[in-house]
């Protein structure tokens, strides 16, 4: 039973701390500006070449035009193909991709296996002979989580010797970095000799469907070390720099392209005046003679 | 110290950088003896200043502690800075954007092909942009859990000493917060926001900020009106000789409104502009004139100078000075201000402080370029003979302008209109290069800082202009033009031909862009600028 408890209180703790992350940035106080052009949400004909709406005389007298469709093509771009990386650094950019891939493959093998559960409990079994939903299922399930294993095991490793080979990289990776990437790869790793054991992933959905019915997950020495790994680094992401996820979202929806202007009558401007009334919640200020001339005064 | 790491910062050596492979220029710069040498720092400046990071001083009140006290006591006060700015109340205008900066970066260097201050000298370990990043990681680490084993592993390994602080004093001030980097990463993150950061921390919390800025810069502007120390009454003498060079350049009569109540438009410039370049604010007067629009400026208190340098080093002095600049337009009741040619005036005034005021103080703010895009292209309200410009002319973008607005296509509208040999600098938009003086460092003229703009920080703008002109740039009797459309890049450009005597020997000018709109006016028999008066014969 303690693998199932264990397992839940992963699931909770990479869901739960992600968000608890997200909404430590989204409470944080209203910042000044701070955007960088190109900004996708841009008008049509515009965002292209990085134009804004301060291209237009008396823009504050004309209605704003927003693209979200722009904006979220672009933050899917960013997000399923790290196209900054791309095209500034191709050559890296196929290493990290590949364990990117990977860990998006997993989350899709694990959806899977979830569903795979659920159709199990419901009384059909999801096998490769199965028709129907049930053979999709397996099929889905036996191609994201092969490829994604793979994939996230050889990203991990190579980003780990890249990291290890290349003077540059190493100079700037603290060791914890290093067990970050290694951390993924045991992971993976285990993952894989678990998998070459049951290629159809079965023993996954055992484990879902003792999850969903609350029962106890039978596991031998392998699998036990698996589940144990993959709970731990669950638990660990977010609270780790890997929870990057999170701040990627912060850094382009908040910081760059985020350029409402504060316009007389706009919901900005609401935003802007109630921020006029925020009280410190510290006595702590700058000590700089020019702004606080009585601690500088002090100190003399 | 070739191999140095972020760690190695407070390490006891006569100099953690020196810089040997400088980014090769090209022709005709691509000879030996074309640029002069880098000057050694004196030793009176090593004993008084921070010269051990690379040998230039450029944070001139950046004072070497004598004594043990003092010492720990700048080291103690960076501390209680740096903790600040993790702090709601003491970094509410930034702390977002900080934190994660601060927290996320991959270290996956994607940022350094970007930075055209590493790649200028010829990828100088300490002006990676990461580089100067770690460095405050590691510092915070190492001073908010120790030393511990556990500690190093997570980075906290660096020696927290005045050394260390001191270098990373003058380091904040070898980023021209350009933010081209930023451009580049994956994660979104930004080094120049890191890099303002630390500014912050010296300026705000230990009031060291270069003289330029600080002192005879956002103090000034607060005491007199203008950081150039032009009061009201030299204000108003400066437009009465203007208007008297109009006369005498033009032989027309313009008089130029000054605090006109009620005007549709705030026109503001970049005071530096009235002594260093007046031809500048003489185009703007007849442009305005000519097209009839219902235009002042304002001799007000601060309202005849729009720079703010609080953007390039302290937040509190950012406010004030844009707070008394809305003040100024609201008290002469125009509709809108509009800001010339200076790009950091356009961010602080639209971007940075656009968060200040609401109602009825927070006036409208606009670009002149688009304006001018209006007259020249859409309302063609000018005859002009684009002929008269026939030379070549080439673009520089301003980071503010461009990069952090977003106003690309009017001012390429406009000189497309009026400069039939106009081409592009590679690459242009909103992916220039900064011309090196972004951030400050265009009036940073202190010790052998000089050195390191014109020969490290502007060379990658130098080589995008020999390169923009390569068709005709050994051609001396070919004059050749730099449109800057801002006061601070112009200063950073004007450096540079002087340096490289590239005006001297192969007749490379630069200006603005009414310059050209005026110059290219039918109703007008004289060249504009100065450097084409000799050649009439254009005419
Ligand atoms: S590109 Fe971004 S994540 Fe990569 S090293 Fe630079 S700042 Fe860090
Ligand atoms: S902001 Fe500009 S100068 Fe500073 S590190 Fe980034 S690219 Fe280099």
């Amino acid at each position: 039973m303690f693998l199932t408890l264990f397992t839940y209180l992963s699931i909770i703790a990479f869901f739960g701390l992600s968000l608890y992350k997200a909404a430590q940035f989204a409470k944080m106080p209203m910042h000044g500006r701070w955007e960088l052009y190109p900004v996708p949400k841009e008008a049509d004909d515009k965002r292209h070449y990085g134009g804004s709406f301060y291209e237009d005389v008396e823009y504050w007298n004309k209605p704003r035009q927003v693209s979200h469709v722009g904006e979220i093509v672009d933050m899917l771009k960013e997000m399923l193909f790290i196209k900054n990386l791309f095209v500034n650094q191709r050559r890296q950019w196929w290493i990290c991709y590949a364990m990117h891939l990977g860990i998006y493959l997993l989350f899709l093998w694990a959806a899977m296996l979830f569903v795979g559960g659920i159709i199990e409990v419901s009384g059909t079994a999801v096998t490769a002979t199965a028709g129907g939903i049930a053979g999709f299922v397996y099929y889905i399930t036996l191609l994201s989580g092969a490829a994604g294993g793979i994939l996230l095991a050889v990203g991990a490793i190579g980003m780990f010797f890249k990291r290890i080979f290349d003077e540059t990289l190493n100079k700037y990776t603290n060791p914890n970095e290093f067990f970050n990437l290694f951390f993924l790869f045991a992971v993976a790793a285990t993952g894989l000799v678990v998998w070459s054991g049951d290629i159809g992933f079965n023993y996954g959905r055992e484990i879902m469907v003792s999850l969903l019915t609350f029962s106890p997950i039978q596991a031998d020495f392998a699998l036990t070390v698996h589940i144990l790994l993959l709970g731990a680094v669950m638990i660990y992401i977010p609270q780790s720099k890997m929870s990057h996820y999170v701040g990627k979202y912060f850094s382009f929806h908040k910081v760059l392209w985020e350029n409402t202007p504060n316009l007389r009558g706009s919901e900005m401007e609401k935003i802007v005046k109630e921020s006029f009334n925020y009280q410190p919640k510290t006595k702590t200020s700058w000590s700089a003679p020019h702004i606080n001339p009585g601690a500088a005064q002090s100190e003399k | 110290m070739s191999k140095i790491r972020p760690q190695d910062m407070g390490k006891p050596v006569e100099q953690v950088c020196q810089i040997e492979n400088l980014m090769p220029l090209p022709a005709p710069y691509d000879k030996p003896g074309m640029e002069p040498d880098f000057k050694a720092p004196k030793d009176s400046w090593k004993e008084n200043y921070c010269a051990t990071l690379d040998g230039f001083v450029g944070n001139d009140t950046l004072t070497r502690p004598k004594t043990k006290e003092e010492q720990d006591e700048m080291v103690k006060k960076f501390l209680s800075g740096l903790e600040k700015l993790f702090n709601a109340d003491t970094n509410r205008g930034m702390l977002q954007p900080f934190m994660l900066s601060f927290e996320y970066c991959a270290k996956c260097n994607t940022c350094a092909d970007a930075c055209h201050v590493f790649k200028s000298s010829g990828e100088a370990e300490i002006y990676r942009p990461i580089f100067r990043s770690e460095v405050l990681r590691k510092i915070y680490q190492k001073h908010k859990k120790g030393g511990s084993l556990v500690n190093r592993f997570l980075g906290g390994d660096i020696d927290i000493n005045y050394e260390t602080v001191m270098r990373l004093g003058e380091l904040a001030y070898r980023c021209n917060l350009c933010r081209r980097c930023a451009q580049t990463c994956p994660l979104g993150l930004d080094n120049g926001l890191l890099a303002r950061e630390i500014r912050k921390i010296f300026s705000m919390e230990m009031g060291i900020a270069p003289k330029p800025l600080h002192e005879s810069g956002t103090m000034k502007q607060l005491a007199t009106g203008s950081s150039t120390g032009i009061t009201k009454d030299a204000f108003l003498d400066l437009i009465e000789f203007m208007e008297d060079d109009l006369y005498e350049l033009t032989g027309k009569k313009y008089k130029v409104p000054v605090d006109k109540k009620g005007a549709d438009i705030l026109l503001v410039h970049n005071a530096g502009e009235y002594m260093a370049w007046p031809e500048n604010p003489a185009a703007f007067t007849i442009i305005m004139e000519e097209a009839g629009l219902n235009w002042t400026l304002s001799s007000d208190m601060i309202g005849y100078d729009n720079v703010n340098y609080g953007l390039f080093y302290d937040d509190v002095q950012g406010k004030k000075i844009g707070a008394a600049q809305l003040k100024a337009a609201k008290d002469l009741g125009v509709r809108r201000i509009i800001q010339a040619e200076c790009g950091h005036a356009h961010k602080a005034s639209m971007v940075s402080q656009d968060r200040i005021a609401v109602g009825a103080d927070n006036i409208p703010r606009e670009s002149c370029l688009p304006l001018l895009e209006e007259l020249v292209v859409k309302k063609k309200v000018f005859k002009l003979d684009p002929s008269r410009n026939n030379f070549p002319v080439t673009l520089h973008d301003p980071c503010n302008i461009v990069r952090m607005m977003g106003i690309v296509q009017p001012q390429r509208n406009v000189l497309k209109a009026i400069a039939p040999q106009f081409r592009e600098m590679t690459p242009h938009g909103v992916n220039n290069y900064c011309c090196g003086g972004g951030s400050g460092f265009a009036i940073m003229n202190s010790f052998n800082f000089t050195d390191f703009r014109n020969k490290v920080s502007s060379r990658m703008k130098f080589k995008q202009i020999l390169n923009a002109f390569q068709d005709t740039i050994e051609d001396e009797n070919t004059p050749k033009y730099v449109c800057a459309p801002c006061s601070n890049c112009k200063g950073a450009i004007r450096d540079i031909l002087e340096f490289y005597q590239a005006t001297a020997k192969f007749n490379v000018h630069y200006g603005g862009l009414v310059e050209l709109i005026v110059n290219a006016m039918v109703q007008f028999d004289k060249p504009f600028m100065e450097f084409l008066r000799d050649d009439e014969d254009m005419f």
